[in-house]
């Protein structure tokens, strides 16, 4: 039998270990792996079974650092020792391929070797049984056996052969990253199962989503209350991901959380440019895409989406808001800060900068809504959000009007008759209602939902259009956690 | 290099086809309108076609097409019928 290389290495806790000197205390286990192996770190996972009597020492083809984090990470219990360039003892070894396993009788001879994982041949190493699936796996390449550091796999491109985005580059979920995200929360704890493939969203999927995204771990608790949103079962998550409607979740933050983690909601606030707006929105759908399994062209069947499908998160202008922001409108004590989520259809912008009277602009707003979902359909049972610039919101303010006046308006102002509309796509009010019988766009006031944002300067409003059919509730949840 | 996955790698056991019978004479048929539009047109004519092969079709809906369908409405199916023709989409 061939003589095993004697050596000297450092090791992740403790003096460096010599290998004569381990051999001391009987037969020894070596199993040989790196970081960018699956096959080493499962195989990592599974020796952790194998029990306190087990001589098992892992050299890792690793700095110190980076070996003592994939022990930590893989819980293995046994001393790991690290290997730096150029390898030397998997080359006198003849290490090709990771994990691979030798085992070096008391003599110093090498008695045994088990190449991949291969979980037979563990137990015949370390006489022990271990179970659980997969019973064997290929290694990989040893890292010197090629140039590792420009012959890996793209990381970036990686993501993307994964399918873990949404067809833009994302920040890979490593568990340093994951595990920062998750700021000391428990990864197992689960928000729920997720429409419509019904994977569970624990905290450390979410955490991957929200690394994926691109988000600062201070966004954490803002995505969690977003995905708990989401999963609230009136939200009808199932509806809007499997609609051949465009419908995407809409992220309106109020409260604190929008000046401490820098989210826009004034000038642009509804287009791009700002981190926390476009990642907290992204992180949601990548957990509705990726968790819940509403992959486009999948179980995602729309027909034709929409852009805001990548992400739309903004926050209510509440300093150039006239009224009571939404959070309070809807329960919740002003200093609270909450995420509401409605399920719509693309932004509709208003350009109104001629009305003078609180009634001429409440027509303008109104009507934009005039053709949403379907320009005969009327009246609609759903959602319509709209998002009030502060021009337009000052101009009702100076006439005293409070929003509840301005919802009023904006549905009496609406009004068709159904002779009309009696064409196309209508529906069965307009159907069996006389010609002159006049008609509302909505069927109450209650179905306009209003927030103000944007810029201070220029008077162009938006309308987000609802889901119609969806029953699709409009749901608020509180940021729990400190942001 | 180790990622955190941020999908559900669980496998799912997969649930077996009903076996298929080789006729519809006698056969229960649930009928089921999601309750899209124009969904009854739909049924309305397989019901004519199920009727005319001797098979005792009967109606049942969900309460909305947009939500999957209810316990009750599952189990109904699965208690007063053999076979099922859904009206998926309209």
């Amino acid at each position: 039998m061939a003589a095993a290389t004697d050596f000297t290495l450092p090791a992740v806790t403790g003096p460096p270990v010599a290998l004569r000197q381990m051999l001391h205390g009987g037969p020894v286990v070596l199993v040989f792996g790196h970081a960018d192996c699956p096959t080493s770190t499962l195989a990592l996972r599974r020796l952790a079974a194998a029990g306190p009597g087990a001589r098992i020492v892992c050299v890792l083809e690793e700095s110190p650092e980076d070996a003592a984090r994939i022990a930590r990470r893989t819980g293995f219990p046994y001393p790991v020792l690290a290997q730096a360039e150029p390898y030397e003892i998997s080359r006198a070894y003849s290490i090709e391929t990771v994990p691979t396993a030798v085992l070096v009788a008391t003599d110093g001879s090498v008695a045994d070797t088990v190449v991949g994982w291969d979980a037979a041949g563990y137990e015949r190493l370390l006489g022990v049984e271990l179970d659980g699936e997969p019973r064997l796996k290929p290694g990989c390449m040893a890292r010197w056996t090629f140039d590792w550091r420009t012959g890996g796999l793209d990381e970036f491109e990686d993501m993307l052969e994964r399918g873990w985005s949404d067809g833009l580059p994302v920040v890979p979920p490593t568990p340093d990253r994951v595990e920062a995200m998750l700021g000391g929360r428990e990864p197992a704890l689960s928000l729920g199962a997720v429409p419509p493939a019904h994977g569970e969203a624990t905290l450390a999927r979410v955490a991957a989503c929200a690394v994926l995204a691109g988000c600062r771990p201070a966004y954490f608790p803002v995505v969690v209350a977003a995905v708990e949103a989401a999963l609230e079962p009136g939200f009808n998550a199932h509806g809007i991901a499997v609609t051949t409607q465009p419908a995407g979740p809409i992220l309106v933050v109020n409260g604190p959380a929008r000046e401490r983690l820098g989210l826009n909601s004034g000038m642009g606030a509804l287009g791009p440019g700002t981190r926390a707006n476009a990642t907290i929105g992204r992180a949601l759908r990548l957990v509705l895409m990726l968790t819940g399994g509403a992959r486009p062209g999948g179980l995602d069947r729309a027909t034709l989406g929409q852009p805001g499908k990548f992400a739309c998160c903004f926050a209510e202008n509440e300093e150039a808001s006239p009224w009571e922001p939404l959070h309070v409108e809807r329960g919740f004590a002003a200093e609270a800060s909450t995420v509401t989520l409605v399920a719509a259809d693309a932004p509709l912008s208003i350009s109104d900068h001629r009305s003078r009277t609180p009634e001429e602009l409440a027509a303008t707003l109104a009507w934009a809504a005039a053709a949403q979902w379907s320009p005969f359909w009327w009246p609609m049972d759903d959602t319509s959000l709209y998002v009030v610039c502060p021009e337009h919101a000052a101009l009702f303010a100076a006439a005293g009007w409070r929003k509840e006046r301005l919802r009023h308006a904006m549905f009496e102002a609406v009004q068709r008759p159904a002779g009309e509309l009696r064409r196309g796509e209508t529906t069965p009010l307009v159907q069996r209602s006389r010609d002159d019988e006049p008609i509302h766009k909505w069927t109450s006031p209650e179905k306009i939902m209003i927030v103000v944002a944007g810029g201070e300067a220029g008077r162009f409003s938006a309308v987000f259009g609802p889901c119609d059919g969806m029953q699709a509730q409009v749901v608020t949840k509180e940021v729990r956690w400190s942001t | 290099m180790e990622y955190v996955s941020p999908i559900d790698e669980r496998r799912r056991e997969p649930v077996p086809f009903a076996a298929r019978p080789t006729d519809l004479a006698g056969k229960r048929v649930a009928l089921l309108d999601i309750t899209k539009a124009r969904g009854t047109e739909f049924l309305d004519r397989v019901e004519e076609l199920l009727v005319a092969e001797g098979a005792e079709p009967f109606r049942i809906s969900k309460e909305i097409f947009s939500k999957p369908a209810s316990t009750e409405v599952i189990e109904a199916i699965a208690i007063r019928g053999d076979l099922a023709v859904e009206g998926l989409a309209d």
